[in-house]
């Protein structure tokens, strides 16, 4: 009985709000306060519950009843996602096993729901069936941190490992989503979802090489991907146009927000590699580079080799520039070359602590600037992610060089030296008891 | 292979947490209406003190105990936690500084390389546990030192510890460990 239809006796308002201030939550309506319907409290028998003779002299002890409900919950989440009998069994082991646990024995049922949302989550990846919390989350309609909470306590509980679910995986269940087949949308839109899912995991893989798939939740990824899948397969003129949240609306997919700064970091991804391409030309802007997505995903591996190449040129370029800018003193050595993995840096060989900034301990050369931190991996690599090629500079701490004692005090800090006024009185004091013993020896 | 590589490894400690009680029943009140730089919360029963050298914030309950935050090492938490005492004395309480205690420090390490997070968690289960969907770091508890250590996959560390000791011993145990899982530079 939701409140969406319900009307107050007293004033036959409409306007009922769910009331969960004290300790059950009641539904009111707002105009005159009158209390629509209470909660299981007043539902209680007076006397208590009837218990049956039967009852009071059973041998054997009945299981829960929520134990019960968990397990079709659990029946009921295999069915709506259509797992098959032997993830179905594991699940109901593992909900039987964790739900006699002191830490979810004695929980709200909203936790056991989730619960049973992670025991079958856990028995998928475990019978390798692709399945992402999101999903379970969109299911159960949880809360994903109070998800995450309940699949970590489990794991720890059952002492149980799943392996790793990777996009590639995922998304061919993700691809089947839109509905672009020829029955949905005009000819010229259409696309086999088989040969949209292989482009789109090409485009994944490319992604993962690339950096963009590590940190990163997975469905704006996939959605970027199918996107770029689409618009490529078949690139005229209406299909470039189309923009993200069109494609979103006629496959009656929910926009993500985030899947236009993945369609970004792809396309920079595909135009670098579509520079490398020997029949290419004139420059490859992010506007003309969808067209060549398919010979750029055809040829990958080549393409990722030559330019890792050009890169390597281009940074040995730059070093032998700014070498000859420095003094010579030090070796400028280009630790980046793809055949040496030793480590020929600076030899200081201790782990060093420091609060502050860390570029002047870092070995490599630039003697002039020494406040310039040093290059991380990230300028070395092709690809990195955004976090390490715009790495945060550490504030310097200036250390204070002569102190005099009459530098400004500013008017915060102004109240710590000023004494008070028993702080005055004993002053004047002292200095008068010190002044008088010396009146006295002279 | 040596565990460390002749590189130095630098260990920024970002944050230090102390606690310490002032034996005495403190006026959150009187604290709010006549201290200096002071947020009073009634509905958490705390105030709220920020000083500005060292850069260190406060939690003031009345029962005497306080807890000090931002400092960026454990002298400087020590220094604050005085200075704090002694504003607090200045404001008529009987305040005695006891108990003080670093109770966590927080630093934060950069490795060199990139690290393969599948690979590290497959080799060091159930040490390290790692759920993409969740969190992009994967999570590595050393039980005897009680420290905290979260890789991510760009080869940044964040570590917590009880003190600034057990964060560097904490990060050259794991440091040859990332090392074996490191993800090459080039395919």
């Amino acid at each position: 009985m939701s409140k969406a239809g319900l009307k107050c006796p007293n004033c036959g308002s409409s306007n009922i709000v769910n009331d969960d201030l004290y300790s059950q939550a009641q539904l009111v309506c707002v105009e005159c306060g009158a209390v629509v319907s209470e909660g299981s409290l007043a539902d209680d028998p007076l006397w208590g519950t009837d218990v049956s003779y039967s009852r009071t002299t059973a041998v054997k002890k009945n299981p829960c009843l929520n134990l019960i409900k968990g397990l079709e919950r659990v029946k009921e989440i295999c069915r709506i996602l259509r797992l098959n009998a032997e993830i179905e069994h594991l699940a109901q082991t593992y909900f039987r096993t964790a739900y006699q646990h002191e830490s979810f024995i004695n929980v709200t049922l909203q936790r056991k729901e989730v619960l049973a949302g992670c025991c079958v989550c856990i028995s998928c990846r475990q019978r390798n069936w692709p399945i992402t919390l999101g999903t379970i989350c969109c299911v159960l309609n949880a809360e994903e941190t109070l998800l995450g909470g309940v699949y970590q306590e489990m794991l720890k509980i059952l002492n149980i490992q799943a392996p790793f679910v990777s996009v590639v995986e995922v998304i061919e269940t993700h691809v089947h989503e839109y509905k672009i087949c020829k029955q949905d949308v005009p000819e010229d839109f259409a696309e086999d979802p088989k040969v949209l899912t292989k482009r789109a995991v090409e485009l994944v893989e490319l992604a993962g090489e690339s950096w963009i798939v590590t940190g990163r939740r997975p469905l704006p990824l996939m959605m970027a991907a199918t996107y770029l899948a689409w618009q490529s397969l078949n690139p005229n003129r209406h299909r470039l146009r189309f923009s993200l949240d069109k494609f979103c609306n006629m496959a009656k997919v929910r926009k993500r927000r985030a899947a236009a700064t993945r369609i970004t970091e792809l396309k920079e991804v595909l135009c670098r590699l579509g520079k490398e391409l020997p029949w290419v030309t004139e420059a490859v802007t992010e506007s003309d580079v969808v067209p060549l997505v398919g010979d750029i995903l055809k040829y990958r591996h080549s393409l990722l080799a030559r330019a890792l190449k050009t890169h390597e040129k281009a940074l040995e370029a730059n070093c032998a520039q700014t070498s000859t800018l420095n003094h010579p003193t030090d070796e400028v050595v280009p630790t980046q070359l793809s055949e040496s993995r030793n480590e020929t840096e600076s030899t200081s060989s201790v782990v060093q602590l420091s609060p502050s900034n860390k570029g002047e301990n870092q070995g490599d050369k630039n003697d002039d600037q020494s406040e310039e931190p040093a290059p991380n991996w990230g300028k070395k690599v092709l690809f990195a992610p955004p976090c390490v090629i715009n790495a945060k500079r550490r504030r310097v701490e200036r250390r204070v060089e002569n102190c005099t004692g009459d530098e400004e005090i500013s008017d915060s800090e102004i109240d710590s030296y000023i004494r008070s006024p028993q702080e005055a009185r004993d002053f004047a004091l002292m200095q008068k008891m010190l002044s008088l013993p010396n009146s006295e020896k002279s | 292979m040596d565990s460390k590589n002749d590189e130095a490894l630098d260990i920024i400690v970002t944050n230090v947490v102390a606690t310490f009680r002032t034996r005495c029943h403190l006026n959150l009140r009187k604290i709010a209406l006549e201290g200096t730089n002071v947020i009073y919360k009634p509905e958490m029963g705390k105030v709220l003190m920020k000083l500005r050298k060292p850069k260190i914030t406060a939690s003031i309950w009345s029962s005497g105990k306080i807890i000090c935050t931002g400092a960026t090492s454990e002298e400087e938490a020590k220094l604050g936690a005085r200075r704090l005492a002694r504003c607090l004395q200045k404001l008529g309480f009987k305040v005695r500084f006891s108990a003080f205690r670093v109770v966590n420090v927080l630093a934060v390490c950069s490795m060199p390389f990139a690290v393969h997070l599948i690979n590290f968690t497959t080799n060091n289960r159930p040490i390290a546990s790692y759920e993409p969907e969740l969190h992009p770091a994967a999570t590595y508890r050393i039980k005897n030192l009680k420290a905290t250590v979260q890789v991510f996959s760009t080869g940044s560390l964040t570590v917590t510890g009880p003190n600034v000791q057990n964060v560097a011993a904490a990060v050259e145990h794991i440091y040859p460990i990332l090392y074996e899982c490191q993800k090459p530079r080039c395919k």
